[in-house]
């Protein structure tokens, strides 16, 4: 017992001397946090290259005020313990800022390490509103939350002149909060709800409540859960006779929608985030990105390169690698244009502007919707 | 739409449920009445059907398309896959266990019931499969009631396959041994009736059927998953409860009522559609307490 204790104290020792003389030999260390294990992982090594690439560019274009960009991976694997130990990684390894942040559940813990550690820290995907409430002022969210997604979603109603809207959800925790907040902003702008709706999960038959959507005649059908019973409910309220207009959210953002769907999902409207197939200044990324790592970028790329083209933009501004000037230079940003849009934050840190994108299904495939 | 639209459009829409129900309840049904094995599997074998159509159609369509043609041509060769599917599972799984306690049986069906739906999990990576046919949105529209040619003819189909089998078991020899077998296997064997094959028959059409009704709910609603078996095959049960467990024309029944309840049930004011399933097992609960042997059944029941 004493030995192995010993053994610890040892070896602990040696890793602190390792990490320390790591970061003597750095310019400028910046940590990145996503998963790069278990079920998320394709997607956060996805965002793990594309901050990489960020970083190569800002080095090969003479570095931060001066000092070439070290990155450093901490693996939260999805998951809350593992993100918290990832977190606590970084800050020991004494990162000047970290970039990254997939999963809300993994990223939700992390906040009071950095917030504790005064680390500015750029979350570039997750978008849980609970988020909003855990941050203790030196993160920022460049992805846009459930809120905005109701805001592009409303503002679509009422360009198509809608007046009476249809809501249906799931009953889990992310559709329903998603139908809900749409239902409020909608009747809060003098409109009406005529149909507010859940089915269970995995139900084939939607014969029952198409009937009673159809019944009440609504303008707009919002389908707020995920596509596999979304391209079913479509299907069978085209089949039923019902012309006007469908919008899914972006739970429902796949190509198997559309598969299912077959015909009956021509015309239906999708709220996304900002992916790099639909972002017109995404161009130059894609190909270098494809160049550099042999593969195609996923969802959350374009984020997570804007997170780090933004980090080093906010140090330059600041002028000096201080934690504390860091944040008080993200907050300030106003000039900053990354690949998914231009970035401004709120009184809360969270994006200024929805970065929902709407998408139309045409021939069988997402297209950018006007 | 007013309320008689309302009302119209869910007795169409009833109708069309009830007959799957109905279709996957006569397996049920038949396996009950001849072994008095409830057969939970009966739900995986639906799903399996359903695959296998799939499986059949995307090799068939390039010769004979994705339409009327390509669709009855890859059910009737599902419908054989699946009925010998059965069969064997009847040999390997059921029949050293006829002797056992009701229980062994039982459980031997749920293990069944798991193993085929997790083999399919494993083949498919738990996936939606999106079963692309070519059946158009016409259809015949009744004042604000809109009936879709697909739907009409899923339910003839279904119409159909169920005389069919209604005149096999009561106007052939085999339907006749069927019969005999469910009211007394042992008198049958001494009568020189082969008790085992009749037996592995019986599966072959239960598990046809309900492949038949797969490859129709796969082809209508137009996406497959290995878990799409599990709530029909509660259904099925509930719908061959409510018509006499046991009875061929009491599962019928059973199957296009518990659609047309759970289709009228869910219109109620206040009650959304989500109270769909409850409004089954509801059913079934009140049943099994007031009358266990359903509508059609009697405690001495000539079963099948």
């Amino acid at each position: 017992m004493r030995k192995s204790l010993m053994l610890t104290a040892i070896s602990g020792a040696v890793a602190g001397m390792f990490l320390f003389g790591q970061v003597m030999a750095a310019d400028l260390k910046i940590g990145i946090m996503v998963p790069t294990t278990g079920s998320e992982a394709t997607s956060g090594k996805d965002m793990e290259n594309a901050i990489k690439l960020a970083a190569m560019e800002i080095n090969e274009g003479g570095g931060v005020l001066g000092m070439k960009i070290d990155t450093m991976t901490g693996d939260d694997a999805c998951d809350p313990q593992q993100g918290t130990a990832a977190a606590t990684k970084l800050v020991s390894a004494d990162v000047a800022a970290v970039v990254g942040g997939y999963c809300s559940g993994a990223t939700l813990p992390t906040l009071k390490i950095y917030g504790d550690a005064n680390v500015p820290f750029v979350i570039a995907a997750a978008n849980s509103t609970k988020l909003i409430d855990a941050n203790m002022g030196n993160a920022y969210q460049i992805n846009s939350t459930g809120f905005d997604q109701v805001a592009t979603a409303v503002a679509l109603f009422e360009k198509k002149g809608a007046k009476k809207l249809a809501v249906v959800h799931q009953g889990d925790g992310y559709s329903e909060d998603l139908a809900k907040l749409t239902r409020e902003k909608w009747t809060a702008m003098g409109n009406e709800v005529v149909a507010y709706e859940v089915v269970n999960k995995g139900e084939q038959d939607h014969s029952a409540l198409v009937t009673r959507i159809k019944s009440k005649a609504p303008d707009a059908v919002f389908w707020t859960a995920y596509y596999a019973d979304g391209a079913l409910l479509i299907k069978q309220l085209r089949q039923a006779g019902y012309r006007n207009l469908i919008a899914v959210g972006d739970g429902s953002n796949s190509p198997k929608l559309l598969e299912i769907a077959g015909k009956a999902a021509e015309g239906v409207y999708c709220f996304s985030n900002p992916t790099v197939d639909y972002l017109p200044a995404a161009k130059e990324f894609h190909a270098n990105y494809k160049k550099t790592f042999n593969q195609e970028p996923d969802a959350y790329a374009a984020l997570a390169y804007d997170g780090m083209k933004l980090m080093a933009d906010a140090i330059n501004r600041a002028g000096s690698t201080d934690k504390a000037a860091i944040i008080k230079a993200l907050g300030e940003t106003t000039s900053f244009t990354g690949i998914a849009g231009p970035v401004s934050f709120t009184d809360k840190n969270t994006l200024a502007r929805s970065n929902f994108v709407t998408l139309i299904a045409k021939d069988g495939k997402w297209a950018l919707s006007e | 739409m007013s309320i008689q639209d309302i009302l119209l459009q869910q007795l169409a829409n009833g109708l069309i449920l009830g007959s799957f129900y109905a279709l996957v309840a006569l397996g049920y049904t038949m396996v009950y009445g001849i072994i008095k094995l409830l057969n939970f599997a009966h739900g995986d074998l639906y799903m399996i059907g359903a695959f296998i159509g799939f499986l059949f159609l995307s090799v068939l369509s390039p010769l004979i398309g994705d339409s009327w043609v390509g669709i009855l041509c890859s059910m009737v060769l599902s419908m054989i896959a699946v009925g010998l599917l059965g069969v064997l599972i009847q040999r390997i799984a059921y029949q050293p266990m006829l002797s056992a306690p009701r229980l062994s049986i039982l459980i031997t069906a749920l293990a069944v019931s798991m193993i085929l739906s997790n083999a399919v999990m494993a083949f498919t990576d738990g996936e939606y499969l999106a079963f692309s046919t070519d059946l158009g949105y016409e259809g015949l529209e009744f004042g604000n009631v809109f009936v879709t040619y697909t739907q009409m003819v899923l339910v003839g189909a279904a119409a159909l396959l169920m005389t069919g089998l209604y005149l096999f078991v009561h106007r052939t020899m085999y339907g006749k041994a069927m019969r005999a077998i469910a009211i007394d296997q042992d008198a049958c064997r001494l009568m020189g009736i082969h008790v085992n094959r009749i037996i592995a028959l019986t599966f072959f059409i239960g598990t046809s059927l309900a492949a038949s009704a797969g490859i129709m709910a796969g082809a209508y609603y137009g996406s497959i998953h290995f878990f799409m078996g599990f709530v029909i095959g509660l259904k099925a049960f509930t719908a061959a409860v409510i018509g006499g467990i046991g009875s061929i024309p009491g599962a019928m029944l059973g199957g296009l009522l518990l659609g047309l309840l759970e289709s009228f049930g869910t219109q109620i004011p206040f009650i959304g559609t989500e109270w769909k399933d409850v409004f089954s097992f509801g059913i079934l609960i009140l049943l099994l307490v007031f009358k266990p042997t359903g509508i059609l059944g009697r405690t001495e029941i000539e079963r099948m």
